[in-house]
């Protein structure tokens, strides 16, 4: 056990951490971020997909040590602090792209760095960011549509 | 006009989706919660010898390891009882229960497990269909002649490795096959899928005060409620179960998972405890959808008449019967599909394997018998020289067909609509054109679960209307969008005011289960008679408020008003406050379960599930390319065809066909679980196991046929599950009209697809 | 286990010599979070080299010199690798998807030495070299003898990759990576093959350099395929030739994503194309 310092969501945290602690056990267990899912812990399905530094992560296989001093940003930090919804997640509640939700964070940590990156991306561009995130329910359209919609790329269905 | 049906309004359970608040199974803890892990036979078939487990208690952490001498000794099963909790003197497959360790953290539960020495003498493993019927072939239970059907189920033909047997016969098939122009025979062979939903499976349980609460994140709380009774020899009512958020089962969450082992390890470790998988243990354990081989073979005319034909399919059970051996009963439905036949022989087995046990995946055995059927009606119209889609349309269904079981369709003339709309959209004759490129096209009847649903409607003084039911959400919106719209019509209110709860098996009514696209249409049909009762109250007090009579009032935009004076208005909130002390709060209930259509019950032997009611029907139609270096197949465009009553909310059927042919995608053309001659799976981590991607999915072209009847709320038949029925046909015979050469087997390998291509060379 | 991180690379070479056989370099983590969690390594130190200025980043002036820590996701954006080097770029595009490719690096993915490692063959069709350093100083291992065996390399257990170096290639010669998978990515190499061609004025092949991932226990360079097309000028029969030399010289495997006779029974097409994407890139004078 060691201890390690970051900022999650704006908050400065300090914990002791195992060497081989992932971020995603100290999310979850250690924070209560449980937004966070565990769908693989295998890097497949990007459900603990998480922004460090800006970068999307699959914090399943992030040793959490290595974010020491880093900035992470978490399915709880994408809202405004008053409560609203970020441009994409209001574009995934009006567009369908949520089924049963369980892949939905790191789909939106990973479409919330893809815009920062490329602010209109095309429908290439944005099924090719999402590579790392598998969702079993939607079959992908409506995740593409909503992104669409939060770059202003159409009209808001 | 309507307030709420047929418009896409947005779902209320999206925003806490969105914003990582909704609780999942795997993110519910009960404080003082321990964790449980089980450990699990590496082999697939095996004598235990001795299973150590003082070293793993040993472990500081560890409260508790459980073996089968801590289990109650009875076997039990959905269909037959023939499953104990924990392998006590055998294992039948690679990843069955055979201890369980307690811990205060995962981490140690883990650790500890890893010391548990299981000493295992290998058995011979029956680890193919082929196998397990060879003569004299190991039995996986040698005990077989004394298992019992589970509770309110009629025994059915089974010997040895033969579980399940299925059997009809019109007779003349035979005579048939000697005298028509052209027989076709062709097998076919289908893999294993997982249903791999992206929230492992979890449950957390306590006992109390002599009962047991289970937390689940569950397709069916009420199977579960009876699964773990039966599992525990308690009575149902001695468990309780609720729900939680849930992340996917598509069919392998309505048996139940862990529940009873954390119901049994929460009473003997006097704490809660939790249980969750993690992935690849989900992989190995899970009830996938069954590997089978199919046989058909068919007399025809020389101008296309289908005079006879025998279908004939081996499924595989694994080493428990689950509910696969339910699904020999739709190869009835199957066997003939939406064409005309004159003459039928079905016989449909579900055979033991030492493999992990199948189960219900979104269209069960549906899609590779329609998969087997529709590769085999290319083959037939192919021979014939006849165009192919040309050849499904004179052979299609009429109205007033008569099915296998003696069921009428009534409206089975829809078909030929779904036909008419794709063509309208994408005509047949200009698609798959160009080198390396095809076409295929697959018809399809399935139907809408019928197992009974209930539900309590609350109006509040706030204006609020709580559907309180049993209904699980298990992602589709058949709760969060069908039932609630349907509610919020019945009221004339805004669907936003509706409020849902979550499952409660202690709270609500039962309820059947988010399977077989059934909640919309029942539940919202029991949503229906609730709110006739609801609307009488509601007048009969509104009555008094507007000193009118109470067939003077209407329902409108919230509010209760004088037909012939809109002006005297209260607001429903307000009749609500009203009755509170004159009457009591204003509720009302509902049941609903779906008729069984009339049918023969003798029709067939061995018939566990007779009947195919609330029948919808589909056209599928896919072109695609196929790489000649490389034999990978990219579908070009994908359309559907689908017969849906009336859509609730179009948007949300919209989300389930992209879903259910992106499934249907996977199992055509990427996902597989092969099973080793050890009885292993070849693929055992999601890299292995390849779910389709964004990049592998084009946008599905979908056109709703609406035609509403009297059998659904507002018309509203079960559209969730068949959108995954035709695909892998539907692949098929695009990639097969491309190479122009077989496909025999799913899914479609590239080297298939390379075979293919060299053989229509030769 | 402990984790530590080391500031210099001497730091991390001392650390390495102090653990040893204990140690195990941390990097992107990628691989090793994930071998650690599946038991497949079993270290009781992790030593994590990701903060250690000076191993990170392309820089280039006829020659380029790529830092190990370098991520995929750099290097398939950089400009000065898509210039020279572009199958570099296109295999580390295929690396996972964006979530790896943004923490994994090239320095983690060739001393992983993964026999379906992705930007290996590149290298290997490069030319590339592996600049070493440990406690008795720096060496350059050249790209054939970097890779030894299935998951092993030359580098010493108390050494880390400090650069990857390609040298100054000539005029007219492209290269291009095509990997086979069944997904349109996430994908572990069924199989995946470089090609480089250096092309005379007239169309000649000058130069030729063929390398194939996951078709044997290394990553490896196929000799025989070259020499057939040096000094040819692409004929079909010369593409045909080597594509057969291509098949007798790998010695694939049957696993859960393919089996050896597929692997095998897709090389001499999926040669003809890379040479034909080369050979374009070559004549524009791009790679």
């Amino acid at each position: 056990m060691s201890a390690v310092t970051f900022t999650v969501n704006g908050r400065i945290v300090t914990l002791d951490a195992d060497g081989a602690d992932t971020l995603l056990t100290v999310l979850r267990d250690r924070l209560g971020l449980t937004g966070t899912k565990e769908g693989c812990a295998e890097g497949e399905c990007g459900a603990c997909t998480v922004l460090v530094d800006g970068v999307p992560v699959d914090s399943c296989l992030l040793n959490v040590h290595a974010v020491a001093g880093s900035d992470v940003l978490t399915i709880e930090g994408l809202a405004t602090s008053d409560g609203r919804l970020s441009p994409i997640q209001q574009a995934f509640v009006d567009n369908f792209s949520v089924q049963c939700g369980f892949c939905t964070p790191g789909f939106l940590m990973t479409l919330t760095a893809l815009i920062a990156d490329t602010p209109t991306p095309d429908e290439v561009t944005i099924r090719s960011a999402l590579s790392g995130n598998l969702c079993r329910c939607t079959g992908y359209s409506t995740i593409v549509d909503a992104v669409m919609a939060a770059t202003g790329q159409t009209e808001r269905s | 006009m309507t307030v709420s049906v047929g418009r896409s309004v947005v779902r209320q359970d999206a925003d806490p989706k969105v914003r990582g608040q909704a609780v999942f199974g795997v993110d519910f803890e009960l404080s003082g919660s321990l964790h449980a892990v089980l450990v699990r036979s590496p082999i697939a078939s095996g004598r235990i010898r001795s299973v150590e487990t003082s070293s793993a208690a040993a472990v500081p952490g560890v409260r508790l390891v459980a073996t089968a001498a801590d289990a109650p000794r009875i076997l039990s099963g959905l269909a037959l009882a023939d499953q104990p909790l924990f392998a006590g003197d055998v294992v039948r497959y690679e990843g069955e229960p055979i201890a369980a360790v307690v811990a205060d953290t995962v981490t140690i539960a883990r650790a500890a497990a890893a010391r548990v020495v299981v000493d295992i003498e290998p058995l011979p493993v029956v680890a193919s269909l082929s196998a397990a019927v060879a003569p004299g072939a190991p039995l996986v239970h040698a005990d077989w002649s004394t298992y019992r059907p589970s509770p309110g189920l009629p025994d059915w033909p089974r010997h040895d490795n033969v579980v399940g047997e299925m059997r009809f016969d019109s007779g003349g098939v035979d005579d048939v096959f000697s005298t028509a122009d052209v027989v076709i025979e062709d097998v076919y062979t289908a893999d294993r899928q997982y249903q791999a939903y992206l929230e492992p499976k979890s449950a957390t349980a306590v006992y109390e005060a002599g009962r047991y609460t289970i937390h689940a994140a569950h397709q069916y709380h009420f199977n579960v409620r009876d699964r773990t009774a039966a599992a525990l020899g308690i009575l149902p009512s001695r468990v309780r179960v609720i729900g939680h958020h849930m992340g996917g089962g598509f069919g392998a969450k309505l048996d139940v998972g862990l529940e009873p082992y954390a119901a049994l390890l929460a009473r003997l470790a006097g704490a809660p405890v939790k249980m969750v998988n993690d992935r690849v243990e989900d992989l190995l354990s899970c009830n996938s959808r069954e590997n089978a081989i199919i046989r058909v073979r068919s007399g025809v005319t020389r101008n296309g008449r289908i005079l006879a034909r025998e279908f004939l399919v081996d499924m595989d059970a694994g080493a428990y019967a689950g509910d696969t051996v339910f699904l020999t009963s739709i190869a009835l439905f199957v066997a003939e599909g939406p064409y005309s036949v004159d003459r039928t022989r079905v016989v449909a087995r579900a055979l033991y394997t030492n493999t992990a046990p199948t189960g219900a995946f979104r269209g069960v055995s549906g899609t590779y018998l329609y998969f087997a059927l529709e590769r085999h009606t290319d083959n037939l119209a192919n021979a014939l020289g006849m165009d192919r889609r040309d050849f499904r349309i004179r052979n299609a269904i009429d109205a007033g067909h008569t099915m296998l079981n003696g069921q009428v369709l009534e409206d089975s003339d829809l078909l030929r609509a779904a036909f008419d709309a794709i063509d309208e959209v994408a005509p047949w004759e200009t698609l798959g054109r160009g080198p390396n490129r095809g076409v295929g096209i697959a018809a399809t009847v399935w139907l809408t679960n019928p197992m009974p649903g209930a539900v309590t409607l609350r109006l509040e003084p706030d204006g609020s209307l709580g559907v309180v039911t049993g209904a699980a959400e298990i992602g589709t919106g058949a709760v969060a969008l069908g039932v609630r719209q349907v509610a919020a019509e019945e009221l004339g209110i805004d669907p936003d005011l509706v409020v849902l709860t979550m499952p409660d098996t202690d709270a609500h009514a039962y309820d059947g289960g988010a399977q077989g696209s059934r909640t919309t249409h029942i539940v919202g049909r029991a949503v229906q008679h609730a709110a006739a009762g609801l609307r009488e109250r509601i007048f009969g007090q509104a009555a008094k408020l507007l000193d009118s009579g109470a067939d003077e009032l209407e329902i409108t935009d919230g509010r209760v008003r004088m037909v012939s004076d809109p002006q005297r208005t209260v607001t429903l909130g307000q009749v609500a406050g009203a009755a509170m002390f004159d009457g009591g709060p204003i509720i009302s209930s509902g049941s609903y379960a779906t008729p069984a259509p009339k049918h023969d019950p003798d029709a067939a032997t061995g018939l566990l599930f007779a009947t195919f009611p609330t029948p919808t029907y589909h056209v599928h139609v896919a072109e695609v390319e196929v790489d000649p270096v490389t034999g990978r197949v990219t579908v070009l465009r994908y359309l559907v065809a689908q017969e849906v009553g009336r859509a609730i909310n179009p948007a949300g059927v919209m989300g389930q066909i992209q879903g259910g042919v992106t499934q249907g995608l996977g199992y055509a053309l990427w996902e597989t679980l092969q099973i080793g001659d050890d009885g292993r799976y070849r693929q055992r981590s999601l890299e292995a196991y390849k779910l389709p991607i964004a990049l592998d999915v084009p946008r599905v072209e979908a056109i709703l046929l609406e035609h509403p009847a009297d059998a659904g709320p507002y018309g509203a038949k079960g559209v969730a599950e068949p959108p995954i029925v035709p695909v892998a046909a539907a692949i098929a015979n695009a990639v097969a009209d491309a190479t122009g050469g077989s496909i025999v087997r799913l899914p479609i390998t590239p080297d298939d697809v390379l075979n293919a291509l060299e053989s229509s060379k030769e | 286990m402990e984790f530590t991180s080391a500031a210099s690379v001497e730091e991390a070479t001392a650390l390495l010599v102090e653990y040893g056989t204990a140690a195990q370099i941390l990097a992107g983590g990628t691989d090793v979070m994930l071998q650690q969690a599946r038991g497949e390594i079993s270290a009781g130190v992790l030593i994590h080299i990701g903060r250690i200025p000076g191993l990170v980043g392309i820089t280039g002036n006829g020659s380029v010199r790529i830092g190990p820590l370098t991520t995929h996701r750099s290097l398939a954006r950089s400009r000065l690798v898509l210039m020279t080097a572009p199958a570099l770029a296109e295999a580390a595009a295929t690396v996972g998807g964006w979530q790896t490719q943004a923490v994994g690096t090239i320095g983690g993915n060739v001393c992983n030495a993964s026999p379906a490692a992705d930007t290996a063959a590149p290298l290997l069709v490069a030319g590339a070299s592996f600049e070493l350093t440990g406690p008795r100083g720096t060496r350059t291992v050249v790209g054939d003898s970097f890779f030894i065996g299935r998951r092993q390399t030359a580098r010493a257990t108390d050494e880390i990759l400090t650069a990857i170096v390609l040298p100054h290639h000539p005029e007219r010669t492209g290269d291009a990576y095509l990997k086979v998978g069944r997904r349109s990515a996430m994908e572990v190499a069924v199989v995946g093959l470089a090609a480089r061609l250096t092309l005379d004025v007239d169309g000649t092949v000058e130069g030729a350099r063929i390398a194939a991932c996951s078709v044997a226990p290394t990553p490896m360079r196929i000799a025989e395929a070259e020499e057939i097309l040096q000094g040819s000028r692409m004929e079909s029969e010369a593409i045909a030739a080597a594509g057969e030399a291509l098949t007798r010289a790998v010695s694939p495997i049957d696993d859960a994503r393919a089996t050896a006779a597929y692997r095998t029974r897709v090389l001499p097409g999926l040669l003809a194309r890379a040479l034909g994407v080369a050979a374009a890139r070559a004549e524009r004078g791009v790679g």
